[in-house]
């Protein structure tokens, strides 16, 4: 479990998270350390100063890539009175850097022993994250005159760790040391450099000419400058949604990385410390969130989701020709294949999304040349659709993992073992249909026949997939709805029995559109109705559910992402006040939060705690988390393209204020969005 | 009888256009090394056009793996992706250009894909 006192820096997907101290001091179970493609390069990095250990007086997290401690030797157990101050900087670029600065404030001289412990257990970050520990390769330290080098060896498979210093130190075994002799205030410092490294044979390393693209510090910070000097300001009366959005941005650019396979474009990674990866479906959902904000970031998700768009059957990674990937990992055990993720393609919503996407980034930027460019890939996704994920053969999508051992049984973004079940509890046999992907199916359709009629010239296609989709509405209001709830089922078996759990999942239904119209109105009100909506957001499971927990990970808690896509479903049938009351509630939270909101809280109800409970082993920051506050103020404006233009209908909840968005890049060029909060909630339904 | 190494480039020469590389320009080197020995494979790639030879020239992307490693792969028993981890293979220069000639080796010969219920029924 993370620690709320680790401090975590990062670039891509190499990250390092430690004590407030600076130090790493890490166990199986304790995720600190220096971690790059999926591999942990350092387990331990103490520092001491004549044997003890340092205290923290503060720390800055000065960019998501760099942090700065101040220290003092000694433990806090009483009033410190120091003589020392010890300043350890750091950032992560392609490599991980440190400065030690140590001065002396007293008045006589003094001599010092500073030890750096360094070790590597060089687990994989499946292995941090499940508890495993026994490796099946062998370690090494290798310690010379001006560097030490701790390795792991497994077959060819080998990483290896680098340590340098700029001023002469004592390397050995177990860290390296320096004798340091300093007069009245004086100050002495140190640059240590640790490399990190993926070795094959004849010592080339595996990211070889990849890592033409690594940066440095002062790039990156130019870059971060111009991404958000690239991206819309918001002004807003209402102080913390300001302030939600700073946030957000610089934690988006965090989040960008760029995939081994795929050198030099970014994507959103799926989130820290776990996920600093390529998602298909998490990547997708952030960049449907952030279009307004950031509408590059989708055209490369797309082309490179596209380009490892699967070709074949592996029953392994459950890949299929047209899929779309799951996730990618770079560590041990998908190398040695004990994880299926070389990539790993074992979800059914990441297909349908990604021509979603493609339809509404072009709607947002004009960008037809893209839509032209990946006609191949969406037919490709299409026909996945039809022909190989229609497991019962009656037009739905289904999911059942071929890969037994080491695959996804809930290839939805519910994922947890027990998210999908019948009212009284009981968990559906496979293969199991889950609503919001035949939504998502439904719209790839709809918004393929656009695409077809306008850039592929191919009106008949276009005409089919209409068809096909019209059908698929039918066949699913038929199928999923459940009478007595006057709600759409969570899911289908395959005898057609429906898990008849009233679910979040019932709003993505109205984003994608397949609602029938006159059933609307009821699933707004079962949103926003106190069984799902706890004043916060909207429950992943209503209360009075079988299996409803207020902190069950897909049982009960409240995830903003989720409540993003809500919110802009109910725009989309008209209901803007219920929209709004979600916008509030989740931009509430987040203010809890220091504008970083987390994957999910608790589903407690708002009167009851007063604050957001934050689930325990939430990640943070989370991409379609940190995308949640850019679709509210997407369905809070009510901006939408229309003909060319950017059309502005704003509904905002009362107390918001006035909001401003300026410069909205589109297919328009830049233009504002401007909106005043007058709405009054208590006109809202029970 | 063929080998599966020499099936795959000869089928892949037969082609002459590939679909999923519309969009690939480049040349790929594969280097089959044992011992003293090397073979040479070369790929041309130009908008899907495919052409392969077996000249031993500069090339955009180079990789070296075993005769072994790469007859698996050929017949679909190993996965190039898990082997470019595993450093059973590597690579220099241009990494695009091997994930997108990667994505044409076969799948497991094992691996029968999705299979829909009635059929399942019936076997």
């Amino acid at each position: 479990m993370v620690q709320s006192n680790t401090i975590r820096i990062l670039d891509g997907n190499t990250f390092v998270v430690s004590e407030d101290t600076g130090d790493i001091e890490a166990t199986p179970s304790e995720p600190t350390g220096l971690f790059s493609i999926d591999t942990r390069f350092l387990s331990r990095w103490v520092l001491t100063i004549n044997g003890e250990r340092l205290n923290a007086l503060s720390y800055d997290d000065l960019q998501y890539y760099e942090a700065r401690f101040f220290l003092v030797p000694g433990l806090a157990t009483h009033y410190i009175d120091a003589k020392l101050s010890i300043i350890r900087e750091r950032a992560v670029t392609a490599s991980f850097r440190e400065t030690i600065t140590i001065l002396n404030h007293d008045e006589r001289a003094v001599d010092l022993e500073i030890r750096m412990d360094a070790g590597s257990d060089f687990a994989d970050l499946f292995q941090v994250k499940d508890e495993i520990v026994n490796k099946k390769g062998e370690h090494y330290t290798e310690v010379e005159a001006d560097r030490l080098r701790l390795g792991y060896r497994r077959g060819n498979f080998r990483r290896e760790t680098t340590i340098a210093s700029s001023e002469t130190a004592r390397f050995d075994q177990r860290g390296f040391a320096y004798t340091v002799h300093l007069e009245p205030n004086e100050e002495w410092s140190t640059d240590i450099d640790v490399q990190t490294a993926a070795i094959g044979p004849g010592g080339r390393d595996l990211r070889l000419g990849l890592q033409a693209h690594a940066r440095e510090r002062l790039a990156l910070q130019h870059d971060l400058e111009e991404w958000i000097a690239a991206a819309p300001k918001v002004n807003s009366e209402c102080e913390h949604l300001g302030r939600t959005y700073q946030r957000s941005l610089v934690d988006l650019a965090a989040l960008r990385f760029s995939p081994l396979t795929m050198p030099g474009q970014t994507v959103p990674a799926a989130g820290l410390p776990w996920f600093m990866t390529l998602f298909g479906r998490d990547s997708l959902l952030t960049c449907l969130q952030v279009l307004p904000f950031a509408p590059e970031m989708s055209r490369t998700t797309l082309r490179v989701l596209a380009s490892v768009q699967g070709t074949r059957f592996d029953d392994f990674r459950e890949e299929d020709p047209g899929r779309i990937l799951h996730e990618i990992r770079y560590g041990e055990t998908a190398a040695f294949e004990e994880q299926p993720h070389s990539p790993y393609y074992g979800s059914v919503d990441a297909t349908p999304l990604f021509v979603v996407l493609l339809d509404e980034y072009e709607r947002w930027s004009g960008d037809g040349a893209l839509v032209k460019e990946l006609e191949q890939e969406c037919r490709a996704a299409l026909k996945w659709i039809d022909d190989y994920a229609d497991l019962v053969g009656n037009g739905y999508i289904w999911y059942e993992r071929r890969n037994t051992d080491t695959g996804l049984e809930n290839q939805c973004w519910k994922d947890s073992w027990d998210s999908i079940s019948y009212r009284d509890g009981q968990l559906p046999g496979f293969p199991r249909a889950t609503c919001e992907v035949q939504g998502y199916a439904y719209d790839a359709k709809v918004r393929a026949a656009r695409l077809a009629r306008e850039f592929w010239d191919d009106p008949h296609y276009a005409d089919r997939l209409e068809r096909e989709a019209a059908e698929l509405k039918e066949r699913f209001n038929r199928d999923f709805w459940v009478a007595d709830g006057e709600y759409y089922a969570l899911a289908l078996d395959a005898d057609g029995r429906q898990a008849d759990v009233l679910s979040s999942n019932i709003g993505h239904l109205l984003w994608s559109g397949i609602v029938e119209e006159p059933r609307a109105a009821k699933i707004a009100q079962h949103l926003v109705g106190p069984r799902l909506f706890s004043g916060w957001g909207v429950r992943t499971l209503a209360e009075g559910e079988v299996r409803y927990n207020p902190i069950g990970y897909h049982n009960g808690t409240i995830w903003p992402f989720d409540n993003s896509f809500i919110a802009w479903g109910l725009r989309r049938y008209g209901f803007a006040e219920e929209a709004a009351a979600i916008a509030d509630g989740i931009i509430a939270a987040a203010s809890y939060f220091d504008g970083r909101l987390p994957e999910a809280f608790g589903g407690y109800r708002r009167e009851l705690t007063k604050f957001p409970v934050e689930y325990p082993t939430a990640c943070s920051p989370q991409a379609w988390s940190t995308g949640t506050p850019m679709l509210l103020l997407r369905t809070m404006l009510g901006i939408e393209p229309h003909e060319g233009h950017l059309a502005v209908e704003p509904r905002l909840p009362v107390g918001m204020g006035r909001i401003e968005v300026l410069d909205i890049p589109g297919r328009w060029g830049r233009v504002d969005a401007f909106a005043r909060g007058r709405m009054e909630m208590h006109r809202l339904a029970e | 009888m063929v080998d599966a190494t020499t099936r795959f480039f000869e089928d892949l020469d037969r082609r002459g256009f590939e679909p999923l590389l519309e969009k690939t320009s480049g040349t790929l080197r594969f280097d089959l090394h044992e011992d003293a020995q090397t073979t040479h494979w070369l790929i041309q790639v130009d908008r899907g056009r495919i052409r392969v030879s077996r000249e031993d020239r500069d090339a955009d992307t180079v990789v070296w793996t075993s005769p072994a490693m790469f007859e698996q792969m050929a017949a679909g028993r190993e996965d190039g992706i898990a082997a470019l981890l595993r450093g059973d293979m590597t690579v220099t220069g241009d990494a695009r250009l091997v994930v997108q000639i990667e994505r044409l080796f076969p799948g497991p010969p094992d691996s029968r894909g999705p299979r829909r219920l009635f059929a399942r029924e019936a076997g």
